[in-house]
This record gives C-alpha cells, structure tokens and sequence, in this order.
C-alpha cells in the first residue's frame, strides 16, 4: 500500500474516503462500529453475524472507509454512511484500541440478532445464488471478487468461490479465466491509496490455486494480471480491489 | 519419580480411595469397574467390553455407551496389539478416560507396569525417542499432562505428498524435549520434522465430530480455502476431527495411527479399518453421574446430559440459539424447593448450580478479542458474545465444522508459560517456536509478522500465517473423566480451564459463576 501526494479532481460531496482507526461504541444490545474523520463521527455497523453483509474491522488495525453519507437519523452518535465499504489495512497498529462504554443515549434501532445465542434463525437470509436456478444450456458467466486493501482471499470469500464452483461444475470442460486487479482508493483529502506491488499477481495466483485445491484442471484454467493500478476517482474505488473469473463453457 | 510427581501420584490416589470410600450409592458395576486393575484396558487382554459401563472419577462417574450391545475384544483391531510395539488404539483410547487418556491414569500405568506399558512406547509416548526409555523424566509429558509427541514432516506436504510453500519460517527457540534439535528426529535432519505435544481426542462420540452438515461448502467459511473430502468418495468432511485437521476421515485416521502411534507392519486391512471404523461409530462416553447433583440422567432430568442423550442426538447442528441449546438443559434444575433434609437440599443445591453454570456458558457475554478464525469471520474485533459462540455445536460444544481458531492456549502471550526468574524453580516443559510471517504475505491478522508459539497447530498443515496456533475445538463431554485440558493439557482442572478463559478475555467472572462454571462442565 501506498499513499500518494494530492491531485486534483471532482468528488461527491455525499461521499467520504478516509483512514482512520475504527472504534466500538457499546450499547445496551450489541455494540455499533464508528470511525472520525476531521473532526466528524460516522456510523459504519452493527455486530451481528456471519450472514451480515456488513464485516465489522477490528481494533488493532486501522481501516479504509469508502462510503456515502446517508440522511438517515445518527445511530451510536455518528452519520450513517450507506452504503459503506470498510477495509482494515493488514499492518497492526495498536493506537485503534477504543471501546466505548454503553450509555443510555446511544441504543441500537435495528439488532435482528442479540449480543449472544440467536432465536433460532441467522441475522439475515442468506444471499441468493445468481446461478442455482439456472437452466442448461450454460452460458459463459463473469464473477467479481472484491478485496481488502492488500489482502488476499478470506473466509467471506468462501460463499462467492463456491458459486463460481459449482457453476463451473455444471459445465462439462468448463474454463476458468482468472484476471486480477491492483486497486486505489481516492480518499477525501486527496491523495489516493495505492494497494501494494504485486498484489494482483498474488491473487490471480492464489484464485488458481484455490480451484485447483477444490478439484478443478489446472490445464482448465488461465490466469492474468494487471499490476497497475487502476485509475482512482473516489467513486466506488473499492471496485478496484478486485479479481473477476469468467467461467466459459 | 521425582517428588513433585510422586506427590501428584499419591493425592490422585487419595482422591479416587476417598471416592471409594464414599457412601454414594454406587451400583457394583460400577465399583468393580473403579478398581485399578480393570479400569485399565491392556492392548490384547481380552475382556467383553459390555454395553454400558460407569467408571468412578473425581466429579462422580463417567458413563460408556456401546449401542451395538457387548463387544468381544478378543481379535477386534481396536483391542489388539495389531502393531509391533505392543499399543492397541484402546491404548491410548481409555473406556474410563471417556476414550482418551488422562494424565493420571498415564500416571498410573507408569507406576503399576515400572514403565513397561507399551503406552511408553518410544516412538510417541516418550518426550523424544532418543531419550533413555527406563527414565520417567523422558516420558514426563504423556506422565505430568498427557501428551503425545505428534511429529510432522516441514515443510507441510499436500496428501498427494507434494511440498506446501509456508507463508512462515520456523526456528526453534527453546527445545526442552531435547527433539526439535536432534540431528536425527528434529528440523535439521535429513527428513526435517517438527515434534509437538498433544492430548490424544475422544475415540467417542464421533458422529458429532464427523458430521458434515451446518457449514460444510467446496470452501472454508474461515478463510476461503478449499475443504477437505474424503479420498473414497470425494465427499466433503468436517474437518473437525484432530487438533490440526489433517486427518479427513476417520478411516485415514486409522491408517495414520496404526503406521505412527502402534507402528505397524505393513497396513492396517480393510476389515480392520471396518471394524475399527465400527466400533468407533457406536461408542458413547458422558458423565452418568455427579457427586454433587447425583444422577445426571433422571427421567425428567437435563436432556442433553448421559451417554445416550449423546446416542440419541442429532448431528451437524448448530446449537448456539435458544431453540437447539448446545447443551439443552431444560428448566428442571434451575428453582427446585428445600425440603429439610440436608442430602436432597444439597442435591438440589448442586443442580442450581449446574443449571446456573450452564447459562454462564451460554448467556454471560463478555469480549471475544483476537482470537483467530472467529473475530476474523464476520464478527469483528472484539465481538460482544458468549461460549457457546466458539463452542456452539449441539452435544458437543465444539465448533459445527472446521473447528480450528487460536484462543490463546498455544500462542503467546496467553498460552501458558513457566515463570523464568531467578527465583522460579518451574522449568519449561514445552518447546517454544519462533515463526516469521514471510514479507510478501499479510502479516498474522491479529498477532503481527512474529509469533512465538508452543505449538503452531493447524499452520503445520497449511503453512497458512494466520492458521498459526490455531488448534480444531474438542468435545466437551466426559470432561471430569479426562483432565488435563486443552490440546497442550495446560489446564490441569476445570477450574483452571476457566481461569484461563477469564484472563484470557479479561471475562471479570465472580467466584461464584467459576464455580457454576465448573459445576456445569463436570456434568458433561
């Protein structure tokens, strides 16, 4: 990762790009992530659980927040930012330690799962699948894979690479096409936040290695990448965090 | 023996003769089972393991459950010395150990047998087999906490036997077992390997840990990797079933044991890995009995408690919601009336406990922070949540599938170390590593680029960073009948189990829900 010097350039002004050390403000349920930035205080999520599409980041490292500055009522004290894309940065740094103890001001309008056990159900239904109704013939499908800032694949990405398995297994001789991206993000001040050198070879890589670990030909699949980075605008950078696989019948 | 461990020895005896000779109302059976000469199973010895058998122990009694009725061990390869160094599996997989072997009973054999057991045997149940075999101080871990020398090739290899490329280097920085840095069994030998000390798992209740239900995917839900499947059949495994997961089923299990553990010549049949398979897959292991709360398994009473509760219960669920329970419990025990008479008011007393205990481990929040594989996993760091978040698998209180994370039991700075101080006179008795997350990986997530370890755990198989001293959950049944605890045994009893969750997480429990805590495990 990388942070270059300023440069010029439009940006949302309902959209906000920053680094800074995510913090966990307890509530009488379950505790609300924040994070400041100049001066200001923003709500990113809720612990709920793994079904959730919001992945809380963790004390001990500071994150990437990508979002948009929502109107909706401040929840734990901070502007809701939605849709919000938050990335811990690999390195630890142990100033992000904060946890905030709940208060009778700061309560959670929306906690579909407790602190503990569930009532029996997931916080959320799980993600339909894109592909598991469709019917033969299987056409050639792209499949987008998006990462955290440097990093490679994680438990989240488990459900994502068995979609694009099992539909490559629909496929008799199916081909993967693997290409991989190195991202940057354009924060609010400014500069833009580069992913490391050679990041999208190591995941192109990785993705290979993956399918080929879970039963697929290596001869079946290809696989390229683009160290540079893409062009940042601050408008959904996160997208350029990213490896798409094409599964062609 | 040195004092201290012959001081250990004699106050376990103490415990169990005042367990004798205490007027609980036993049945014979299970008297006659308590006597040391029959507790023990010797490889080869020939007895009917009967249907049902209770085994005294110092929280009341364990319950074994064969519901395949009487079983003649006589030729039945789980029985039998069937490698060339005398062990059976039932060596190391005790009826009155819940199917493991507890420290003490090891204690026990040493003295009973002068070290002659084939538990001994060099190759596992010695520190390091080029120690002097006659010596209890090389034995001293499978003696004092019950480990088992693992030892694994590095690097790691794929089941295909081609080499893993490790995100981590590995040096040794403190080798007590004297194994790590022998030129013929360590890292720098010509097969360079890597000796860890394990608890052997609970050859029982195994269609829990075997169950591939809730979670199982191409695609760990942990970190992304590619599961594993069984080699016969390509279908996807639990991965739940030893300390590093590397074995996928418990037919390869079988294999793998019988070549290291009893050092057989040639292969185990395929009949033997049958019937082993079999008798493994009928097997049921829980406290029957407490000695406080007396019959755990009372019409009307807890129903998750007793060996055939485990029988009869349903597999590969996720129990941490309040309408599974991981431990269903009902509402029996938690208010029950005082009649005056002073047994039952404490009978009752106790079961308030228990009930109390239970809701401790499946209620009481606290902040699960760093620990690998389950702050990582969708829950953020901390994530305000219980026991039964890890330990959430219906029965068992493992994980549902995939269980490995790093609590803290082996990596530092929570696993448990010996003061060193001029004035310490505890030695380190396991080896300590020093791995280095390699530049072009991500540093460990929550532990930084350099870790130091006593034992790596699952990154032994992987070779993945953030696996390092990440260790599969065990069952939490039979636990009274089994101690040590945790995979390094570094726990010596429930109580301080619990202590260590509570520094561990800074959980500030009373004293009063540690020993509800306690009471609870003890009835499992």
């Amino acid at each position: 990762m990388a942070i270059s010097a300023p440069q010029l350039g439009g940006q949302s002004p309902r959209r906000v790009n920053f680094v800074s050390c995510p913090i966990v403000q307890d509530t009488a349920t379950v505790p609300c992530w924040l994070s400041e930035y100049e001066g200001e205080q923003y709500y990113l999520g809720i612990q709920t659980d793994i079904s959730a599409e919001f992945d809380p980041p963790y004390l001990g490292h500071q994150a990437l927040v990508e979002g948009i500055v929502s109107d909706e009522p401040r929840i734990c004290g901070g502007i809701v930012l939605k849709p919000v894309t938050v990335s811990p940065l690999p390195e630890l740094d142990q100033s992000c330690s904060v946890i905030r103890p709940a208060v009778p001001q700061f309560t959670v309008p929306f906690a579909p799962r407790p602190p503990g056990p569930s009532g029996g159900r997931l916080a959320f239904d799980p993600p339909s699948s894109s592909t598991a109704d469709l019917k033969p013939p299987y056409g050639a499908r792209s499949f987008d894979v998006f990462y955290d800032v440097d990093m490679l694949v994680m438990g989240r990405h488990a459900g994502q690479l068995t979609e694009i398995f099992n539909y490559a297994q629909k496929i008799p001789g199916a081909r993967l096409k693997i290409v991989a991206g190195r991202g940057a993000t354009k924060l609010s001040n400014g500069r833009v936040l580069t992913e490391r050198e050679g990041i999208a070879k190591a995941r192109a890589e990785e993705i290979a290695e993956l399918f080929v670990g879970a039963g697929i030909s290596r001869s079946a699949i290809q696989s390229i990448w683009r160290d540079e980075a893409e062009p940042a605008d601050g408008i959904d950078d996160w997208r350029s965090r990213r490896v798409t696989v094409r599964v062609e019948p | 023996m040195s004092r201290y461990r012959s001081t250990v020895f004699v106050m376990a005896l103490l415990v169990w003769t005042g367990l004798l000779l205490t007027p609980l109302m036993w049945s014979s059976r299970v008297a006659a089972q308590s006597q040391a000469s029959s507790r023990w199973w010797s490889a080869g010895d020939g007895r009917t393991l009967p249907a049902t058998l209770d085994y005294v122990n110092p929280d009341g009694a364990l319950g074994i459950l064969n519901t395949a009725g009487p079983i003649e061990t006589k030729g039945h390869p789980f029985f039998e010395p069937i490698g060339t160094n005398g062990r059976a599996c039932v060596t190391c997989h005790q009826p009155s150990d819940a199917m493991t072997v507890s420290a003490a009973s090891a204690r026990e054999r040493w003295r009973e047998t002068d070290g002659k057991d084939p538990l001994f045997a060099a190759i596992d149940g010695k520190n390091c087999p080029n120690l002097p075999q006659d010596d209890p101080a090389s034995h001293s871990l499978l003696i004092e906490r019950g480990l088992i020398r693992v030892f694994l090739p590095w690097p790691p290899q794929k089941a295909d036997g081609t080499r893993i490329d490790p995100e981590f280097t590995i040096e040794v920085v403190r080798d007590p077992t004297h194994c790590n840095t022998d030129p013929q069994y360590g890292l720098t030998s010509s097969t360079p390997t890597i000796s860890v000390y394990r608890r052997p798992r609970m050859a029982a209740n195994l269609k829990y840990v075997t169950a591939a239900a809730f979670g199982v995917a191409p695609f760990i839900v942990k970190n992304g990797q590619p599961a594993a499947r069984d080699p016969e059949t390509g279908a996807l495994v639990s991965m739940n079933m030893m300390a590093d997961a590397r074995e996928p089923t418990l037919r390869t299990q079988a294999v793998s044991a019988a070549a290291t553990h009893l050092q057989i010549a040639g292969q185990l049949q395929a009949s033997q890995i049958d019937r082993i398979v079999a008798f493994e897959s009928q097997v049921y292991a829980a406290q029957r009995m407490h000695r406080g709360a007396g019959s755990l398994v009372e019409p009307g009473g807890p129903p998750a408690l007793g060996p055939a509760a485990l029988a009869s219960g349903s597999t590969g669920t996720l129990g941490n919601n309040t309408t599974r329970f991981v431990f269903p419990m009902g509402d029996g025990w938690k208010a029950l009336p005082r009649t005056g008479d002073a047994a039952t008011d404490a009978r009752n007393a106790s079961r308030e406990s228990v009930a109390r205990g239970h809701d401790v481990f499946f209620f009481r929040t606290f902040w699960i922070r760093d620990a690998m594989h389950i702050n990582s996993v969708g829950l953020g760091n901390p994530a305000k949540r219980t026991c039964s978040t890890c330990h959430g698998m219906h029965m068992t209180g493992m994980d549902t599938v995939y269980g490995w994370m790093d609590t803290g039991t082996t990596n530092l700075p929570w696993a448990r170390e010996s003061p060193v101080s001029p004035w310490a006179t505890q030695v380190a008795e396991l080896p300590l590593f020093k791995l280095t997350c390699k530049a072009t990986v991500a540093p460990h997530t929550f532990l930084g680029r350099v870790i130091y370890t006593q034992d790596p755990g699952r990154a032994l198989i992987s070779g993945k960073c953030n696996d390092i001293g990440a260790i599969v959950m065990q069952q939490f049944r039979g636990l009274a009948a089994r101690a040590p605890y945790f995979s390094n045994g570094s726990a010596a009893t429930l109580r301080e189990l619990v202590d260590f969750y509570d520094r561990r997480y800074n959980i500030q429990y009373t004293e009063r829900e540690k020993e509800d805590l306690v009471n609870f495990l003890s009835t499992l």
